[in-house]
């Protein structure tokens, strides 16, 4: 963190600030070792020697513990997997007789490898701490100062460092269960692990840009052309998800909102119904009632209204608009309530004085509730397109994706999303190599969209305007 | 204090020569076996472990659970974790190949293949063979599909016209899942289009050998078409989620299901032929299928031997026959084929008489089985029509069979 | 007057149909819900009534059947069940621990590398989730938190990155006077005494919405919850369990078992909703103005 704490200070070049942040510490290390005392010096390979000694009890602890920590990780475990790290493992699977002897397995060979270099850079920061603390100590002493006890070291870890304290388990545990598993699979996307070379029974190994070149490549494959018409369908969903959802929901929240209506409570409350109920339920109940045997079909064919079931789920083009109209019944909700909050916002005065002009009510909510609305809910906006992006549950339960198509490369189907479709490339087709390039192109779309909407927003303001 | 050192000593000297006593009668060692079968078989498989391990006292120092893993989900678990998986599974074998290519499977203990390869039908050994070697244990050779249907609708059950204007008639419905790679076959074949694949000893696909994009694969791609065009036509092949149902390409396992529909006009057939578009008569063909038993690869010799002796024993005739009994499987084995009881079902008789016009299931590519839905939802959502031209119907066969081709190798 | 009534009439127009208009909404907001009640009281003994799909949408005979299989020694519902309720309690608590941990410092301390941490974290939620999957499993695994000890798995997993979910109650926290705590430190208060004693008291409304958020999730998590449990029937969780009625071919004539299943889902978790609905408006609202 303190690289990132460094860079953060200088945010106009984040690189510049970095290098200079290295290019100082390498000289603070220097220069300590020169000036230092035995102590100090002893300190360099045995962390925290020097506070101990200097009755820093609890800092030369903490110190020491992280250094014996890590050889004692190093030796039990990582060092094993790191010095395969470059190769992903060499010892193929092999039979000896009917006995199956297992070889590298490249798969924890990369985990484990990976989180063997983090530790490694992780001790490294706390080296230069701990160089860092020696020097402050000694200058300390040096001008004559007394050193903080230690009671008031601990003690500051619930005031002036309490968000040390606080921080520290979430990131920890961010650390390991999000940011690792992504570089992990940023990895993976440099390597040919799929079906072919599973572990632990088969090696696989680095094989360079060769998986992006696929994605790129307009050959016979198909694959390139496949991620483009899902990446379309993607974007076009999330576009009508959000703002079909967006307007309605607002609609039915100004009716509800009007004056003289009653049973205000019983309306939100049945129309929240579809947020309460876990969706797995709803949804897959939904889905059965639009298949062409299910109850909306069939009711149609008694009552004599079609004389064929409506293909809902097997029309490409139907199956995205009934998929758009369910979502409605799942989004309408949200907005319904988040409407009804910010609406009561609006000073009725402003109302008021625009019909007392003789504006409609059309030109009222053109010309004050909109504006209002968009100006508020702007960043939420922006939130629910990027979530409808990867709105993996409502396809999953409604159609898995399907129609599929013979156009469609890795069992893409026309209503599969990105996150879908990469979904079932690892569930399904173990095809983990492709599925982390999609993943990482899922990630650049996102971005991308975020980064340009986002700056552009009017209610975009510097944070701290809020309090 | 001397006295009860000595004691202590002379007891655990006592332990210590029973344990190698133990040894000597079992030199298994010890260990966890774990089962994997579908979930309505879980208790009978349980019962016959059971009775297994009593009449081996040299295997008791194995604990064997079983659990209910489907066999769908069996192969896809087995193959994203092969180390967490079972140690002995059922699976369908249309997947053998992809877990033999990630290490999923150990070849058949060859004094057990033998005997494998004797007593069971020709298709089950063949489905249960990658290369030259049989890597499974087969326990039915039911997995095929006939015709269920209701004799007061259909009064001609060997002709598709006549089962599709009957229903029409009656405005119920045909159900057949033309969207599958399964049953897809059925018209395929029929016409003499084929697909099969060549596979080497690791699983991996070698060539594909296919006439799909033929006068052949056209005659029954339109048939497809023309069937799908029919009011009374549903994609689907499981009673429980039909509605309004007639007829049903199925399974034996919904023998129970259909009898329930259809109950007193309960019929099933074998299925029905068909009249092309060129004019001739094509009798509907498809894939005879087959569950397997697999045995995954062992670090200890002695675990492997018990899971051999067991794998052999529930694919055994008389466990075929006691599985038969207890949820309707059809046997694999030769003589429990032949046992009176089976030979009495008129589901398993349909299906018999079918298996004739089939070819057993070799191996296909995971890819294939969804490239196949993808065919068949293009029929479905109207991509292909009865207008459709035949260069049209054309055009997309010779898709299909490029991306066929372009699995293998 | 005149003007007065005829704008009277036309409001009273106006609310007609807006009557009209709300009445079919509700019809069509709970139609899917009255389709599943009626399903799940369809006895699946072929005896009474046939237990598949069906063209209809009454029952013939009502019956308690499902009920009595879901409650019943020979499947593993109720286990499944208390699964599902074991992780969202824990889920619940852990979750909003993290959350206030997280948000207190964001919103009330100001250190070194706090803008690039908030800017890192937002750049981490846009990778897909499921890219991780396989490699959790395997942390998991190595854990032994798969398989027969996916609950206590599935725990970990949904508290350890909860932290990056902390802009709604930050957004509150925001709210909350900054001079408040000022007044407190100046009479010598630590910061971990304000926030124990005088913030948190004071975030009451978020911590219920935050809580109820976490404990409504694990109901409908599919995905990650059968990867991690791994074929291993006694850890699944409801989700996982009566999905898989729904889609395997294995398990036929569970159509009816799966809405009674789903109906002794809804009913507690609508029910704790419902009571809690005025927190879960107030968090929404509050998480779409702040973003």
């Amino acid at each position: 963190m303190a690289d990132s704490a460094a860079a953060g200070r200088a945010k106009k070049s984040p690189a510049g600030a970095f290098f200079s942040a290295l290019g100082g510490s390498i000289k603070e290390i220097g220069t300590t070792f020169k000036e230092g005392d035995w102590k100090t010096r002893i300190s360099y390979p045995v962390f925290g020697f020097g506070p101990l000694m200097r009755k820093q009890v609890v800092k030369g602890i903490a110190l020491l513990a992280c250094e014996l920590l890590f050889i004692w990780y190093m030796v039990g475990f990582g060092w094993n997997y790191m010095s395969k790290f470059a190769t992903l493992g060499t010892v193929a699977t092999e039979k000896k007789g009917r006995v199956t002897v297992y070889g590298d397995n490249s798969f924890l060979i990369l985990l484990f490898g990976l989180l063997t270099i983090i530790a490694v850079a992780a001790l490294i920061l706390v080296f230069v701490l701990n160089v860092r603390e020696n020097r402050r100590e000694e200058l300390l002493l040096r001008e004559g100062k007394a050193l903080p006890p230690n009671r008031k070291v601990l003690g500051s870890l619930l005031d002036e460092n309490f968000d040390k304290t606080l921080l520290t388990l979430p990131m920890a545990g961010i650390f390991i269960f999000t940011v690792l598993p992504i570089i992990f699979m940023i990895c993976v996307a440099f390597t040919n692990y799929d079906a072919q070379h599973q572990a632990p029974s088969n090696l696989f190994t680095w094989v360079g840009l060769a998986n992006f070149r696929e994605l790129f490549s307009f050959g016979s494959s198909g694959f390139s052309s496949t991620f483009f018409a899902v990446l379309g369908w993607t974007l076009v969903w999330a576009f009508f998800a959000t703002f079909i959802d967006y307007f309605l929901g607002m609609g039915v929240a100004i009716l509800i909102n009007r004056k003289g209506i009653r049973l205000k409570k019983l309306w939100r409350t049945v129309l929240v119904l579809t947020i309460a109920v876990p969706q797995f339920v709803s949804l897959l109940y939904v889905a059965k009632m639009f298949d062409p045997d299910g109850l909306i079909n069939v009711y149609l064919m008694k009552w004599g209204w079609i004389k064929s079931a409506i293909p809902f789920w097997t029309n490409p083009m139907l199956a995205r608009i009934t998929i758009v109209v369910i979502n409605i019944w799942i989004g309408i909700p949200y907005m319904m309530l988040i409407a009804t909050g910010l609406l009561m916002n609006i000073p009725a005065d402003l109302y008021e004085s625009a019909s007392l002009d003789g504006a409609t009510g059309f030109q009222m909510f053109r010309f004050i509730t909109l504006p209002y609305m968009l100006f508020v809910t702007g960043p939420f906006l922006l939130t629910s397109f990027t979530n409808n992006l990867n709105n993996f549950n409502v396809i999953f339960l409604l159609t898995r994706g399907r129609p599929q198509s013979m156009a469609m490369a890795e069992n893409a189907g026309r209503t599969d999303l990105l996150v879908t479709w990469l979904y079932k490339m690892t569930v399904n087709n173990t095809d983990y190599k492709m599925a982390a390039v999609i993943g990482i192109m899922v990630f650049v779309v996102t971005a991308v969209i975020t980064l340009v909407v986002y700056s552009r927003l009017p209610s975009v303001k510097d944070e701290e305007a809020f309090q | 204090m001397k006295k009860k050192l000595i004691a202590l000593m002379l007891t655990g000297a006592l332990v210590s020569s029973m344990g190698g006593m133990a040894v000597t009668a079992d030199d298994y060692g010890s260990g966890d076996i774990k089962v994997w079968v579908a979930e309505n078989v879980v208790d009978f498989t349980n019962e016959q472990i059971g009775s297994f391990m009593e009449e081996h006292p040299e295997f008791s120092g194995y604990t064997v659970t079983v659990e209910p893993v489907g066999e769908g989900d069996a192969a896809g678990n087995m193959i994203t974790d092969v180390t967490a998986g079972a140690d002995i599974y059922a699976f369908a074998q249309d997947q053998i190949a992809r877990l033999v290519t990630a290490g999923a499977l150990i070849d058949v203990e060859p004094g057990n293949a033998e005997t494998v390869m004797a007593e069971n039908d020709e298709g089950a050994v063949a489905a249960a063979t990658v290369g030259d070697i049989l890597y499974a244990y087969p326990i039915t050779s039911d997995n095929g599909y006939f015709l269920y249907y209701d004799k007061s609708v259909v009064s001609d059950p060997s002709s598709l016209e006549a089962i599709i204007a009957d229903c029409e008639a009656a405005g119920k419905n045909f159900y057949m899942e033309i969207n599958s790679g399964w049953y897809q076959t059925a018209f395929f074949f029929a016409t003499g289009a084929d697909l099969t694949y060549d596979t080497d000893a690791d699983g991996n696909f070698t060539a594909c050998n296919t006439s799909y994009a033929s006068p052949e694969g056209l005659v029954a791609l339109r048939e497809m078409v023309e069937l799908e065009s029919s009011s009374a036509f549903q994609n689907g092949s499981s009673v429980d989620k039909a509605t309004n149902l007639a007829a049903i390409v199925d399974g034996t396992w919904d023998s129970g299901a259909a009898q329930n529909v259809f109950g007193d006009n309960y019929a099933c057939a074998k299925l029905p032929s068909f009249e092309g578009c060129d004019g001739n008569t094509y009798q509907l063909s498809g894939f005879g299928g087959f569950k397997l038993l697999g045995v995954k690869p062992q670090e200890d010799e002695n675990k492997l031997a018990v899971c051999d002796a067991i794998a052999a024993f529930l694919s055994s005739e008389e466990v075929q026959l006691a599985r038969y009994e207890a949820v309707g499987w059809g046997p694999s084995n030769l003589n429990a084929q032949q046992s009176d009881i089976v030979k009495a079902d008129e589901a398993l008789a349909a299906l018999g008489e079918q298996l004739a016009f089939t070819i057993p299931q070799g191996q296909y590519p995971g890819d294939y089985w969804t490239l196949a839905t993808s065919l068949g939802d293009s029929i479905i959502s109207g991509e292909l029509t009865p207008d459709s031209s035949d260069d049209d119907l054309m055009a997309a066969l010779t898709s299909f069979q490029d991306t066929c081709i372009s699995y293998a190798g | 007057m005149k003007e007065n009534s005829s704008i009277k009439r036309k409001r009273a127009i106006g609310n007609t149909f807006t009557y009209i208009a709300l009445v079919l909404i509700s019809i069509i907001w709970l139609f899917p819900f009255f389709g599943l009640i009626m399903q799940s009281f369809r006895s699946f003994d072929p005896a009474v009534e046939y237990g598949g799909m069906v063209d209809y949408l009454i029952p013939k005979t009502f019956s308690l059947d499902n009920y009595r299989f879901l409650l019943s020694k020979s499947t593993n519902f109720l286990l499944w069940y208390r699964n599902t309720f074991i992780i969202a309690v824990f889920v619940s608590i852990g979750q909003t621990i993290m959350i206030l941990c997280v948000s207190y410092a964001l919103s009330r301390m100001r250190f070194k590398g706090r803008e690039l941490l908030m800017r890192f974290w937002l750049i981490l939620g846009m990778f897909p989730g499921f890219l991780t999957m396989i490699c959790l499993y395997f942390l998991l695994k190595q854990f032994g938190l798969t398989q027969a000890g996916a609950v206590p798995g599935l725990i970990l997993i949904s508290i350890a990155s909860s932290g990056m979910g902390y802009y709604v109650c930050k957004g509150y926290f925001d709210t909350i006077p900054r001079a408040l705590d000022e007044a407190a430190r100046i009479d010598g208060a630590s910061r971990a005494k304000i926030f124990f004693i005088l913030t948190i008291p004071m975030a009451k409304p978020i911590i219920i919405y935050t809580m109820l958020v976490a404990f409504m999730a694990p109901w409908c998590d599919y995905v990650f919850a059968s990867y991690v449990a791994f074929g291993y029937d006694k850890s699944y969780n409801v989700a996982v369990g009566l999905t898989r009625w729904v889609w395997t071919n294995d398990y036929q004539g569970y159509f009816t078992r799966f809405c009674a299943g789903g109906i002794l889902i809804a009913v507690p978790v609508t029910v704790l909703f419902m009571f809690l609905q005025k927190y879960y408006v107030e968090g929404v609202t509050g998480g779409a103005v702040k973003g």
